[in-house]
């Protein structure tokens, strides 16, 4: 069958992600020395900024997924509901009062959650959800929180801008194992429940109605939905800080290549995105060594181009 | 009757010329605010920015903006002689007082020898040309006297240290920074020296195969630093965690503000890196 | 002939106004009704109310004597099917896999199609005169073609009554024929009662054995032609 097919080639390709991922990076160091115990340290930081890729990679891309059937439109991917400048706005107001780093991540967190409940709730008409009025509160919210961040940042400066530039471009560089782990479960559970939905994102991306009548509960699945997008894209931002193009980017890619069907594409695109974000996290590493490039630049330097070329192609986008 | 009104035109001229003789200097950056003071100037700074906050006299001035975006009507309203400013962020603003003929000072020094010059020029534009050269050897003789120490230390006894000027994203200096200097006058060696631009990004594997003696957090956290840092993964394994060589209690200012604290945030780290020599 | 469905004394529409006032209908088993009535006067409300889009003010609609509200959503939609007028296309699946959604309703969430549904999916594209289009993207297609591929997937859901609004619209006059043709045959030979809104009174008359007239929200008159 044509999935297996596309999944056993997609597997193959996030092998040699890994590999490559495991081998390269700031410190040089031959592939037969790595598994030493010298360098276990090394090994095992690397490693986890793979499994961060993964479960960056899935979770974002997965969560575009669900966001662009429910809206019914390309352009939307995860920090479309106000959670990105959400989580930025509260990092930079906890730098600001001076609390302690490790509670970067509660507060990236809370914040987040917050954006996503002012912009449900803005865009409630009588409890049902209206698309259009989703996407308008997330803009609004969006460029109200970013302009509140501008405003602190240029009034507390420098350290709030230090806290901005990680929030902005986004890094895999975890320094806490435990806290990954903390983040693992609910992507991990958040990525599962949106496939378990395939066949219900199949309905709702063809339309409201249509998916009424074909026996879906449209408006309590995209509450759901619209949920565990934020619990995903949340604890992402947690850990990772934003990472852009992602969710944007590999969703249009996959859908060309496999089609609109939800059951085939999103545990495809599950694969594609952790390779995309494992070799961008790579470039990041090594292009110069031993300075780091954020990994949203990378992101974008490559989704940008390519998004254009995507938008040329027009004719299956809708 | 003719004679009061002389006198009084002459005291009001008199009390004219002594305000107006009385220069007037704004500084929109933390290390001009402290080099001003350091050079005995008070009375005559009329405006800083809202950042400048050593001495404590410069927390009492009136504030014209913050550091990258000053308020240039504040500015003119308080009718400078002269504006000390930095160039980087700041050259939009420099730009637009010059084409108010505002006469503007731009102080940008990457080294102590062009912090030495700074000062001296400073010294010249505020007619402090004494005090200046004062400063300069005041500090100069405590850089020796901290450069003669370490100059009995052998090379391999030199500490390997990592400067680290953010957490996330991992920052940290290299040559071309005032900061790397310090830490190189101070007997150390900053693992990271040999990068294109004075501060940028570092990788944490670096960090970990370089493996410093001691790490400087440039910043300020409310958590202990050594806790900070040994709860990263993989850090546990770098000599300076090992030790419990982990600082953030030298006084960022001292060591990033190119100014007259400079000396102070080099003696301090020569007592971190060499404590009891 | 018993009542399949009942409409009784319902009202509704959207937000404050109310488009149906009091409207009363009873629908038989193996009638082909036709719903004509001038623009505005609810047609497309009234088959929001009854396939559930749109929720119900006042009165009650009764399947098989069963109130459609309380029934669970897909259980309703395995018995009553809807072709809309509007087929705006949304992400660009396949002919096929727009027809297997049809099949939606008898599938579990996590099932996949079986070999009988890709068979009976089959069997209604070949009904619609719509099989050699399967493999293509519905946005290749021109409007009549995707008319039909909306029907055939409304046939999928092997519903017990089917509701039309203006479904030949898109079509050409010969396919017009056939898309009606076919609509009778599955309602004489396989007793698929039909509700259908219609513009066209002539092309009511010559199908329907039941007209019912919609005005300002009331069936104004009904029998037959």
């Amino acid at each position: 069958m044509r999935l297996k097919r596309n999944l056993l080639i997609l597997l193959l390709l996030l092998c040699v992600a890994v590999i490559l991922g495991l081998l390269k990076g700031a410190v040089n160091i031959p592939a037969a020395n790595l598994l030493l115990k010298d360098n276990q340290a090394i090994f095992n930081l690397r490693l986890l900024r793979i499994i961060a890729g993964v479960l960056v990679g899935s979770g974002l891309a997965v969560s575009g997924i669900a966001l662009q059937a429910i809206l019914r439109n390309s352009l939307a991917e995860p920090y479309l509901l106000g959670t990105s400048s959400g989580a930025g706005l509260a990092a930079v107001s906890a730098v600001i009062l001076g609390a302690s780093r490790i509670y970067m991540p509660l507060a990236a967190f809370l914040g987040a959650a917050l954006s996503i409940i002012i912009v449900y709730n803005l865009a409630r008409e009588r409890g049902a959800i209206a698309d259009k009025s989703l996407i308008l509160s997330g803009v609004i919210i969006s460029v109200a929180f970013s302009s509140l961040i501008v405003f602190l940042v240029s009034l507390f400066g420098n350290e709030a801008m230090h806290e901005m530039n990680w929030w902005l471009w986004g890094s895999l560089q975890i320094y806490d194992y435990k806290l990954l782990l903390l983040v693992a479960f609910p992507v991990i559970l958040g990525v599962c429940v949106i496939y378990l939905f395939a066949q219900d994102l199949n309905a709702i991306s063809m339309g409201e109605e249509e998916a009424i009548h074909l026996g879906i509960d449209t408006q309590n699945i995209k509450k759901i939905l619209i949920f565990i997008t934020a619990l995903i894209t949340a604890s992402l931002i947690c850990i990772c800080g934003i990472i852009g193009f992602v969710g944007l980017i590999v969703p249009h890619m996959m859908r060309l290549i496999v089609g609109p069907n939800h059951k085939i594409l999103i545990p495809t695109t599950c694969l594609a995105a952790s390779v995309f974000i494992i070799l961008c996290d790579l470039l990041s590493r090594t292009l110069f060594a031993p300075v780091e490039i954020p990994i949203g630049v990378i992101t974008a330097i490559i989704g940008a181009p390519v998004f254009i070329i995507l938008l040329k192609k027009g004719k299956r986008i809708s | 009757m003719n004679k009061i009104i002389f006198i009084s035109i002459f005291i009001c001229l008199f009390f004219y010329y002594a305000a107006a003789a009385e220069p007037r200097y704004i500084s929109l950056a933390p290390s001009t605010t402290e080099i001003l003071f350091a050079l005995g100037l008070d009375n005559e700074i009329a405006g800083v920015s809202t950042y400048c906050n050593y001495p404590e006299q410069a927390k009492n001035k009136t504030k014209v903006g913050s550091f990258s975006s000053p308020s240039i009507e504040k500015i003119i309203s308080l009718s400078p002689d002269y504006i000390f400013c930095t160039g980087l962020e700041q050259a939009p603003v420099i730009a637009q007082l010059r084409q108010l003929n505002i006469k503007v000072y731009v102080a940008d020094p990457v080294s102590v020898e062009e912090l030495f010059n700074t000062i001296e020029e400073i010294g010249q534009i505020t007619h402090k040309i004494k005090e200046a050269s004062l400063l300069i050897e005041k500090m100069k003789s405590e850089i020796e006297e901290v450069s003669s120490k370490v100059k009995l230390i052998p090379q391999e006894e030199r500490v390997k240290v990592f400067i680290e000027i953010w957490h996330e994203p991992l920052m940290t200096a290299a040559k071309g920074s005032v900061v790397d200097e310090l830490v190189n006058l101070a007997g150390g060696v900053n693992i990271a020296h040999d990068l294109i631009r004075p501060y940028c990004n570092f990788s944490a594997e670096k960090v970990i195969s370089l493996n410093p003696q001691c790490i400087i957090l440039a910043y300020m956290d409310s958590q202990a630093p050594l806790k900070l840092v040994q709860q990263r993964f993989g850090w546990n394994k770098i000599d300076a965690v090992k030790n419990g060589r982990v600082f953030n209690d030298i006084d960022p200012d001292t060591l990033l503000r190119p100014g007259p604290r400079i000396t102070r945030g080099l003696i301090e780290t020569y007592k971190r890196l060499y404590p009891g020599k | 002939m018993s009542a399949l469905l009942k409409i009784n004394n319902l009202s509704g529409g959207y937000y404050k106004e109310d488009v149906i006032r009091g409207l009363s209908l009873d629908v038989n088993q193996g009638d082909f009704l036709g719903v004509i009535g001038p623009n505005g006067s609810g047609k497309t409300t009234l088959l929001r109310l009854v396939t559930r889009v749109l929720p119900v003010k006042g009165g009650e609609i009764l399947y098989k004597d069963r109130n459609i509200a309380r029934m669970n959503l897909k259980e309703f939609c395995r018995k009553v099917a809807f072709v809309s007028q509007d087929i705006s296309t949304g992400f660009s699946f396949t002919v096929m896999e727009m027809v297997l959604m049809g099949r939606i309703p008898h599938l579990k969430r996590l099932q996949y199609e079986t070999m009988k549904d890709i068979e009976i999916a089959r069997e209604k594209l070949k009904l619609t005169d719509t099989l050699s289009l399967k493999d293509k993207r519905i946005d290749e297609l021109s409007a009549g073609e995707r008319q039909r591929v909306v029907i055939a997937r409304a046939l999928a859901q092997e519903p017990e009554l089917l509701f039309l609004d203006e479904p030949t619209s898109h079509l050409d006059i010969g396919h017009q024929v056939q898309a009606l043709d076919l609509l009778k045959k599955l309602n004489r030979k396989n007793n698929l009662t039909i509700v259908m809104i219609l513009h066209d009174l002539n092309l009511a008359s010559a199908y329907s054995n039941r007209i019912a007239l919609l005005d300002k929200g009331i069936i104004f008159k009904e029998g037959s032609p």
